[in-house]
């Protein structure tokens, strides 16, 4: 019984681990104010 | 004592091995997505190129002819689409301009591209466009899916709106980096004017009324690094003529631009930093933690199994003290 306990226990750590980062997602961030670009760009 | 330390190494070996496909099949599509504000600027260029002179409508050679590519994802834009589309969208604003050795304006051509972040399907919603024309885009642009297989994809050409399969040539190495080498080629086909036109007065309209046409031609190489799905290299053998019509003076053709377009050295150095770092993240959530965690598990769950049972072998029998003899009472 103790050992399904602790089995249960890290099954629902990894899902709450991995549940949570996928939740934040990447940072859509804002809009670059930079222009599209109409001269040439000495360097990247 | 044993018995709880085998406990807690269960645990954490069910946490890494849960971890594993989690990581791999749920976390993976959600994670490695394009930024919706990525901001990218690429130069290439044809060295000894040919380029039209409107002023004389003759064919000249030159000796270089610049293209700067910029692409700004657009992201009030993509949060908008993403409501309706009910999935995560990359909007990307792009420009090629292209400027002749005297530094003045050849042509530009403005796009809209959306698509899903992680997939790199393409999304369709108002807006999509090329050179102001409304366009629904089949397969890529710009970039292969994270994960890019070997096989040929659906490229869409932006001179002739169309789309039509890039094919996979072979594996190759590219500066250190295993690349899949892709290449499309688009036989001569009739083309829109560039809405903006390098000379002044000069419209699409106006060019239109003298019966004069644009054709294109193109063989595009890609260099595709795998995991990221981007390019690290790109080259170009691009042919455009201008056919028939009064404009040409009798002529049945003449050459706007043929030049083999390369990435400048400065971008390909800087690219293929950014790819083999953004390599390195792809990699962590499909290969490096999955791998890493499952092995883990299996090496937590053996050594639990083993102090679990080292703490249920029956210990060596206590000594046993000699009894002394009772006294008999008869």
């Amino acid at each position: 019984m103790r050992a399904l306990i602790a089995a249960a226990t890290g099954l629902a750590l990894a899902f709450a681990l991995v549940l949570t980062i996928s939740a934040m997602g990447s940072p859509t961030g804002r809009t670059s104010p930079r222009p599209l670009l109409t001269t040439v760009p000495s360097h990247p | 004592m044993r018995r709880k330390a085998s406990l807690v190494l269960l645990a954490c070996a069910v946490f890494c091995a849960t971890l594993s496909p989690l990581m791999r099949w749920y976390a993976f599509p959600r994670l490695a997505r394009i930024p919706a504000n990525q901001y990218q600027d690429m130069v290439l260029e044809a060295k000894d190129a040919t380029l039209l002179d409107y002023g004389t409508m003759q064919a000249k050679k030159v000796p270089e002819v610049t293209i700067v590519q910029t692409l700004k994802g657009d992201v009030a834009a993509a949060k908008k689409i993403e409501k309706t589309a009910g999935r995560p969208v990359v909007v990307w604003d792009s420009l090629s301009y292209v400027q002749g050795p005297d530094g003045k304006m050849v042509s530009k051509v403005p796009e809209r591209y959306i698509f899903d972040a992680h997939t790199q399907d393409p999304v369709h919603a108002t807006g999509e466009m090329v050179d102001g024309d409304p366009v629904t885009r089949q397969g890529i642009e710009f970039k292969w899916p994270f994960l890019t297989q070997k096989r040929d994809y659906e490229y869409f050409d932006a001179q002739t709106r169309t789309t039509s399969p890039i094919h996979y040539k072979g594996t190759r190495t590219f500066r250190g980096l295993k690349v899949y080498y892709f290449e499309q080629t688009i036989p001569w086909t009739k083309v829109p004017m560039p809405k903006t036109m390098p000379v002044q007065g000069i419209t699409p309209e106006t060019v239109a009324r003298t019966g004069t046409t644009r054709w294109y031609s193109t063989v595009r190489r890609f260099w595709v690094e795998p995991v990221t799905g981007a390019p690290v290299y790109g080259e170009e053998d691009h042919k455009e003529e201008l056919r028939g019509g009064t404009l040409l003076g009798g002529r049945a053709s003449v050459t706007a631009f043929a030049g083999d377009v390369k990435m400048r050295e400065d971008y390909i150095e800087h690219t293929v930093a950014l790819v083999e770092h953004n390599r390195t993240l792809v990699l962590a959530l499909t290969s490096y933690v999955p791998w890493g965690s499952l092995f883990l598990g299996i090496l937590l769950l053996a050594l639990s199994l083993f102090l679990e049972a080292r703490s249920r072998r029956p210990r060596d029998p206590a000594p046993t003290r000699s009894a002394e003899p009772e006294p008999l009472s008869a």
